[in-house]
């Protein structure tokens, strides 16, 4: 394990006194749902959550939200609370892409820690399959890369990863079948999850035969685009038990994040986005006192194949380069190794950035999880990452407080 | 007469501090900013070295123009209808010869002929009147 990184003890000792904990999730549908807008999405998915909680709308007295890729507002959070109709006493809105649902919960948490609120309502939806327009997607992809650096070359968002990926193959010889190999275990598990889009089965041919979207790159390395809304509920032990909820909860254990770049263009190595998740996943794992070998369930960034290789090598579950066979020999299904999504992940159960991961672990955590549940599972990493590989964050979370 | 350009594709979103950049393009001329404080290249340009000298002291250089790819993706659909007929098309990064990177287009030749560590020189493209997009070749 690295030397101490500073601040994991003082950070540990917040999370210890405090006892933070997920007590409520909820998830609306998920698919091509034309008929509702982003904030109905959201006020869906924070009902659902609150109801799960089993508590009252007005018991919730924080707000972290999102950003929303077709409403665009620059104060989200309170947009939103004067739809949904509540007065927060904290409200903040996370915006680093693929990075904020897992940081929504580090937010919350920190929020509660310093005595701004004590049950924060956490929530992110959208209408971006049905709501987007061309103009919005074609701004979409200019966000994601430079604008007058990289934009005029005719980059994409599967092109950004595809560069990458590219690179990832060169340096360890990967080869397609193993990025191949993640969206077929993908599917595996969307098929025992209620809500997921995309349930038929897949094959690592199928993968390679679909449609090259940007070489090395195909249609099902790619993340699916989805309507739909999902929150979660973040209090204390203390709280929770004030509140009578009765769900099992899921404690926070450690957080940590860790940036790379944002433009592929001042990437010097893929060493320098190893080293970000690394500092990501190490921060959690020392505040929470555990390492790897602890982990029963790991929730991955999964908007590209590539991504979830890079962050089983960078958080160091496998050695650098290892991460595609570890996928091609099936250890990261449900009763192997180390089951990765297994809600079925962006790839094939909706994208709403890593806001399923957080739900799907809490549900595991506490025996929740039907046909997909893990048995024994006591701690779940759930980590995101936002831009290009770029922007990275990381919760560790249990079955039982920090010891 | 000559032919008129339509040019349907995203130009670059200008900054004022890259000015210098897109002259020197325009006069088929590939310059990077250098600060003066470190000796230091530093790509994309900015008003500031990315550097801690965070210098504003900044020198305009011509670079050799020669760089390698270090990575690249072949896209088969670009971003937008305006680029309806170019698929497949190379989008790279390419490690220039002074050691920063940039991404660009490698052209003139099969996509799939294209490798990491392949040699390629700087070409220009006059994509409008005003606007000049440095690309690159395989290198003699």
């Amino acid at each position: 394990m690295a030397s101490d990184i500073p601040g994991t003890k003082e950070a540990r000792e917040v999370l210890k006194k405090n006892k933070i904990v997920i007590a409520g999730v909820g998830e609306t549908d998920q698919g091509k749902i034309p008929d509702r807008s982003s904030f109905h999405f959201l006020s869906q998915a924070s009902k659902l959550a609150i109801e799960d909680a089993g508590i009252k709308k007005s018991d919730v007295d924080g707000l972290v939200t999102a950003f929303s890729l077709v409403e665009h507002t620059f104060m989200h959070c309170t947009t939103f609370a004067d739809y949904f109709g509540m007065k927060p006493k904290f409200f903040s809105s996370v915006a680093i892409g693929g990075a904020t649902a897992v940081w929504m919960a580090a937010e919350a948490a920190m929020a509660i820690a310093s005595g701004q609120a004590e049950v924060v309502l956490c929530v992110r939806g959208d209408n971006t399959l049905s709501g987007i327009s061309s103009s919005g997607m074609l701004a979409l992809i200019r966000e994601m890369c430079h604008g007058e650096f990289e934009f005029p070359y005719g980059l994409t968002t599967p092109g950004g990863y595809a560069l990458a990926a590219q690179r990832y193959l060169h340096d360890y010889g990967a080869t397609r079948e193993q990025l191949a190999a993640v969206a077929v275990t993908m599917r595996k598990h969307a098929a025992l999850k209620e809500n997921a889009m995309n349930k038929d089965p897949l094959t690592i041919e199928d993968v390679i035969s679909s449609r090259i979207i940007a070489e090395p790159l195909t249609k099902y390395d790619c993340s699916i685009i989805s309507d739909g809304g999902a929150a979660f509920i973040v209090t204390t032990e203390d709280k929770a038990k004030e509140l009578g909820i009765e769900n099992g909860l899921a404690y926070l254990l450690g957080m940590g994040q860790g940036y790379s770049h944002q433009y592929m263009t001042t990437l010097e190595n893929l060493d320098q986005i190893y080293n970000a998740i690394n500092r990501s996943g190490q921060k959690a794992f020392q505040t929470a006192g555990l390492g790897v070998s602890d982990v029963d369930l790991a929730y991955l960034y999964d908007c590209f194949t590539i991504t979830v290789l890079l962050e089983l090598e960078g958080l160091g579950f496998v050695p650098k380069g290892e991460g595609g066979s570890f996928a091609l020999e099936g250890r990261m299904e449900i009763g192997k190794d180390l089951p990765v999504n297994t809600h079925g992940g962006l790839l094939s159960q909706a994208h709403l950035g890593a806001m399923h991961h957080v739900v799907e672990a809490t549900l595991q955590l506490r025996g929740d999880a039907g046909p997909r549940q893990v048995g024994d599972a006591e701690v779940a990493i759930v980590h995101g990452n936002g831009g290009i590989v770029s922007a990275h964050s990381t919760i560790l979370l249990g079955k039982e407080p920090i010891s | 007469m000559a032919e008129e350009k339509t040019y349907n594709k995203p130009l670059p979103d200008f900054r004022p501090e890259t000015k210098p950049y897109w002259e020197g393009a325009k006069n088929h001329a590939l310059v990077l900013p250098r600060s003066k404080e470190t000796g230091k290249f530093f790509f994309y340009p900015r008003a500031m070295s990315p550097g801690e000298d965070m210098s504003e002291n900044i020198e305009w250089v011509k670079a050799s123009g020669k760089g390698k790819v270090w990575t690249y993706a072949i896209h088969h659909m670009g971003p937008s209808k305006a680029y309806k007929g170019d698929p497949p098309y190379v989008v790279a990064l390419i490690e220039l010869a002074e050691g920063v990177k940039m991404m660009s287009n490698v052209i003139d030749v099969d996509p799939h002929d294209v490798f990491v560590g392949m040699d390629v020189e700087v070409v220009y493209d006059d994509v409008t009147d005003e606007v000049t997009l440095p690309k690159f070749k395989p290198a003699k």
